[in-house]
């Protein structure tokens, strides 16, 4: 997507001969220059936009900002029209050439615009190339405030084979790994603990089916390695990792299914992680586990009709267990979402929650973006510019998209996924060519970056998340901002701790991830939950709600750091939801329900939601009780908003 | 409410296991098979077509059961009334040749809709597909993969696709969609190989569907106005038609038709027009698979080159460099010319019916880019 060009003044240009190799690169300031012709006969490399594709000549000049600065590399001239250019900034010097940046067609036509931010003293080299055409053309270096969010991505070769849309931990070390697939062949780059990669190839059988459509990931034999799942076009196929996840058994179901977006999740809450496929002709499939790993093939009930594209497994209404939105295109493009009803029934509520849109969505972005304890959702259009945010007030969804820098951006994209890139404790959205900065009061601001969606986990254990983009990983060049990331260890559930809920309570307010088999359209991502911390140097608490009903708490964790946290290691038996400061009585209760709880006071909002997640009472707390009499008997969720954040727990109604 | 109890399971079964069931089902069918009475022919009014072809029990599991065919079954030699058609330019199919074949029930006829849309077929119309290749491996001979079949029912099309054995002396219905490779040597001595996909009827369902309802692609008058080299002589296929009683008279002696993407004595843009008419018109024109992207391929609107995606950017950027879906002179840049050149299932295009790229389908499309002036910006 070409992007608008920036706004140049028009200077004097300087005519200055072009350098033909690094070592001769001709030093630079802000202004205007001319490149009479590209005959350097150093071309420029490694290569930073991205392609991979090398070029045979090079012009080199170099430039040392005297303050830490973003500087902008423009070939987007009027002069230009009709040109096609390419650019490199490297850093580290001629011996080192390290990507600091590149573009190769975001200006106006095949111009090039490349903006990084720059440090003090440091020497960069500009390199244009030969890559389209040799013809002289017009530069223009300008400077400006450095760059807000994350500042900037360095590409960085990486050997992948086939597909490579996936990274997650496979060797058990809780270190991302980058996996990518043929049809035969599994390719591990596992990360070091010091940096680095290295690569595997694991043979397989021919799999009936290979990843191209999308790929999940998750241990659904429990056997301490994570298994694949190949969503193809014609079918699924499962690559089962053995004992020591050194070699994969193929599994592949006969049935035709085109998939879309695969997911792995404990769809019927028996603690056995089952797998998920979008059908993009015809009703959704799924396969139930039992426990063993061996799965049972099903069709129905999930979504009956065609134009499947973007499934996504989130706890919308905080029941505790995993609902199903699907944001769809095509033949029936009215967007579903499947409320578990936690007896092995889905209902379709979309209707009711004003989220049965038609436009033509691959995927949605789930995530709690006012950090209010609840999902949030956006609705990325694939064509045009129709995009839509919704609010959840626990439950119930408000139309927010007016004023929020969505219903303004143009960017259109088969992916949308939601991560904090920038460690400021606001989950940004990436995805229409540039990644949407979350300004932390629900509006949204775009922000261009190099690398398109893709894969994402942390690939240098730093605490910022990098995104794989084919064979080249963009490394977040981080900011001073804080992290914590936690791996959820199921035991009694799952080991993934697919479909827990992870809430991290620091200065700046509750955070909440949960923990996702499948995201955005066709990767798989991270199964750790990453949070940025922005300026707080301390988190209060971390708390894991797992898809089994338990809840562990962690108090004051080191932050900067990764958290491992075992299911039940602090707390066992507890079946509420989110009850660690929170505890009532009676249950069941018949018309009072008295509240105890630390956080909570007088003035704290109540809201109590009936079994379809329908708000039922709005109130606030008065001398620690809630008139519940006028309720119909039945199962709610009482939550009380706090100023630790939201208290849930479960009551019974007699 | 639809619960997940209520649905069947289907168990799953490693690799192995699943040859060894398969076997055993093969087996299994082919004695129900071998059980099973044949229906009777009806008597052809006039006496004429040996056709059997009952509303009421088709799909029949076995081709041969139809009589659409006279002598040994893979010489698709057609019986009376079954009239053979072709059209200007066809699908790719990963090479796979075809013969295509019409029968309608006596007394019923197909009219004119248009030059640009299917004939108006009536009920117990059969439009009959087969798929095979010549020069097969190691033997040499031609081997039939599949007999694709549409037919009108109760105002609706329906699928039917019979599989055809190894000896060459049947095809059984089966719509559950399949694999089965094939080596061959092509017409220019070069050995090729595939592993050809048959389709579910969900696979058909995808580029035959508009507006949701089932849906010819071939016959339309556009696709049609040739000449055939009939068994009694060569003659105008519509003509022909009309005169097999086959179509309604009132079809204009002119027609706005495509031409041959292969004829190079045609104009280029006119070769492309129709490649993509036959190719990807299927799903990305309105109320079709894929109607939802800006490109409109059919031939009757593919005059107008933002319809063919010149200088049009891509809802989808694939890789920044593909900055058009046509990008004048620049095969490069042009997203379309990406993905036909490509194999990947997420990539290439058509999605459905090919796994190989048709290489000169590709030379055709970079001559035709490359011949494209100004740059677009």
């Amino acid at each position: 997507m070409k992007k608008s060009l920036l706004s140049l003044a028009s200077a004097v240009a300087l005519y200055v001969h072009g350098q033909d190799q690094c070592a001769t690169a001709l030093p630079v300031g802000t202004g205007t220059y001319v490149v009479t012709v590209i005959d350097g006969t150093q071309a420029p490399f490694p290569i930073c936009d991205g392609s991979g594709v090398n070029a045979t000549m090079g012009e080199w000049y170099t430039y040392t900002p005297s303050q830490d600065t973003a500087l902008t590399v423009s070939t987007d001239l009027p002069v230009n029209a009709g040109r096609d250019t390419r650019v490199h900034i490297y850093s580290d010097g001629c011996a080192n050439l390290t990507c600091a940046g590149g573009d190769d067609d975001s200006g106006s036509g095949f111009l090039s615009v490349a903006t990084v931010n720059v440090t003090a003293g440091v020497t960069y080299h500009i390199a244009f190339d030969d890559r389209w055409e040799s013809d002289g053309f017009s530069f223009q270096l300008a400077v400006g405030p450095p760059l807000v969010g994350p500042s900037g991505f360095t590409p960085q070769p990486i050997t992948t084979v086939g597909y490579a849309n996936c990274v997650v931990d496979m060797n058990g070390d809780f270190l991302d790994d980058v996996v990518s697939t043929t049809e035969t062949v599994i390719n591990i780059n596992h990360q070091q603990s010091g940096g680095g990669f290295v690569p595997v190839n694991i043979t397989t059988t021919q799999a009936d089916n290979d990843a191209s459509w999308s790929i999940a990931a998750g241990d659904l034999d429990d056997n301490g390695y994570n298994d694949l799942m190949y969503g193809g076009g014609s079918g699924v196929t499962f690559m089962m990792a053995n004992a020591t996840g050194t070699a994969f058994t193929e599994v592949s179901f006969p049935q035709y299914v085109f998939c879309q977006r695969t997911n792995m999740v404990d769809l019927n809450s028996d603690g056995h992680l089952d797998a998920f496929s979008c059908h993009d002709v015809d009703a959704n499939v799924y396969y139930t586990n039992d426990g063993t790993g061996t799965l049972t093939y099903h069709q129905g009930g999930l979504g009956e009709t065609c134009g499947n594209y973007g499934s996504l497994w989130t706890d919308y209404d905080n029941d505790g267990d995993p609902d199903l939105f699907v944001a769809k295109c095509g033949c029936d493009e009215v967007d579903i979402l499947y409320r578990n009803n936690g007896d092995g029934t889905f209902t379709d509520i979309a209707p009711a929650l004003g989220l049965n849109d038609g436009q033509q969505s691959w995927s949605s972005a789930w995530g709690d973006y006012d950090n209010d304890g609840d999902m949030d959702v956006m609705v990325g259009t694939s064509t045009g510019d129709y995009h839509k945010l919704m609010r959840n007030d626990l439950g119930s969804f408000v139309n927010i998209t007016p004023g929020s820098g969505f219903d303004t951006y143009t960017g259109s994209s088969i992916e949308f996924t939601t991560h904090d890139f920038d460690n400021d404790g606001w989950l940004d959205i990436l995805g229409g060519g540039s990644l949407m900065r979350n300004n932390g009061d629900l509006t949204f601001a775009p922000v261009l970056i190099q690398p398109g969606n893709g894969p994402i986990g942390d690939l240098n254990n730093d605490g910022f998340l990098d995104i794989v983009n084919g064979s080249t990983v963009y490394m977040n060049n981080g900011n001073d901002n804080h992290y914590l990331k936690v791996n959820t260890i199921g035991t009694v559930g799952n080991r993934n701790g697919i479909g827990a809920r992870v809430e991290v309570v620091s200065a700046l307010g509750t955070q909440i991830r949960e923990v996702r088999s499948g995201d955005g359209f066709s990767y798989m991502s991270s199964l750790t939950a990453h949070f940025g911390l922005g300026a707080d140097t301390a988190v209060t608490q971390v708390a894991v709600h797992w898809p089994s009903g338990l809840v562990d708490v962690i108090p004051a964790p080191t932050i900067d750091d990764t958290l491992n946290i075992i299911e039940g290691s602090t707390t066992i038996g507890m079946a509420e939801i989110g009850a660690h400061d929170l505890s009532i009585h009676p249950n069941p209760v018949q018309d009072m329900l008295y509240v105890h709880s630390m956080s909570a006071s007088s003035n704290s909002r109540v809201a109590i939601l009936d079994a379809a997640g329908k708000q039922v009472i709005s109130t606030t707390l008065r001398n620690d009780q809630v008139d519940v009499s006028s309720l119909p008997n039945g199962t709610y969720i009482l939550e009380i908003t706090s100023k630790e954040g939201p208290l849930r727990a479960k009551f019974t109604k007699r | 409410m639809p619960t997940l109890q209520s649905i069947a399971p289907v168990l799953v079964r490693m690799k192995k296991v699943i040859l060894v069931l398969s076997l055993i089902v093969a087996v299994f069918v082919a004695c129900v098979k071998d059980d099973a009475d044949p229906p009777a022919p009806t008597d052809p009014p006039g006496g004429g077509s040996p056709v059997v072809f009952d509303p009421a029990q088709v799909p029949y599991p076995q081709l041969s059961t139809y009589h659409f065919f006279e002598g040994a079954l893979s010489d698709l030699a057609p019986s009376e009334g079954v009239l053979p058609y072709m059209v200007i330019t066809p699908l790719f199919s990963d090479y796979a040749h075809k013969s295509r074949f019409v029968w309608m029930m006596p007394g019923s006829a197909a009219s004119y809709d248009g030059d640009h849309r299917a004939l108006a077929f009536e009920d117990g119309a059969v439009l009959i597909k087969n798929f095979y290749y010549d020069n097969v491996q190691p033997a040499g001979t031609r081997r039939i993969i599949e007999t694709r079949m549409l037919y009108k029912k109760d105002g609706a099309w329906h699928f039917a696709n019979y599989v055809w054995n190894d000896q060459q002396t049947d095809a059984y219905l089966d719509l559950d969609g399949s694999y089965t490779p094939v080596t061959w040597m092509d017409e220019n001595n070069v050995l090729r190989a595939v592993n050809y996909r048959i389709p579910s009827g969900a696979e058909c369902f995808t580029c035959h569907k508009i507006d949701n309802l089932a849906s010819p692609i071939g016959p339309k008058p556009q696709n049609m106005k040739m000449d055939f080299a009939y068994a009694d002589g060569t003659m105008d296929q519509l003509a022909k038609w009309e005169q097999t009683g086959y179509l309604a008279p009132g079809t204009p002696s002119t027609v706005n038709s495509t031409v041959r993407w292969d004829d190079a004595n045609e104009d280029l843009t006119m070769r492309v027009r129709a490649y993509v008419d036959m190719n990807c018109a299927h799903c990305h024109a309105e109320g079709h698979h894929c109607d939802y992207r800006p490109m409109r391929f059919a031939w009757s609107e593919t005059t107008d080159p933002v319809n063919l995606g010149v200088c049009v950017e891509p809802d989808e950027v694939l890789l920044p460099i593909l900055t058009h879906i046509v990008a004048r002179g620049n095969t490069e840049k042009s997203t379309l010319f990406y993905r036909i050149a490509a194999t990947e299932e997420s990539v290439r295009m058509p999605l459905l019916g090919r796994t190989l790229v048709h290489e000169e389908g590709v030379q055709l499309f970079e001559e035709w880019i490359n011949s494209l002036t100004p740059p677009c910006n």
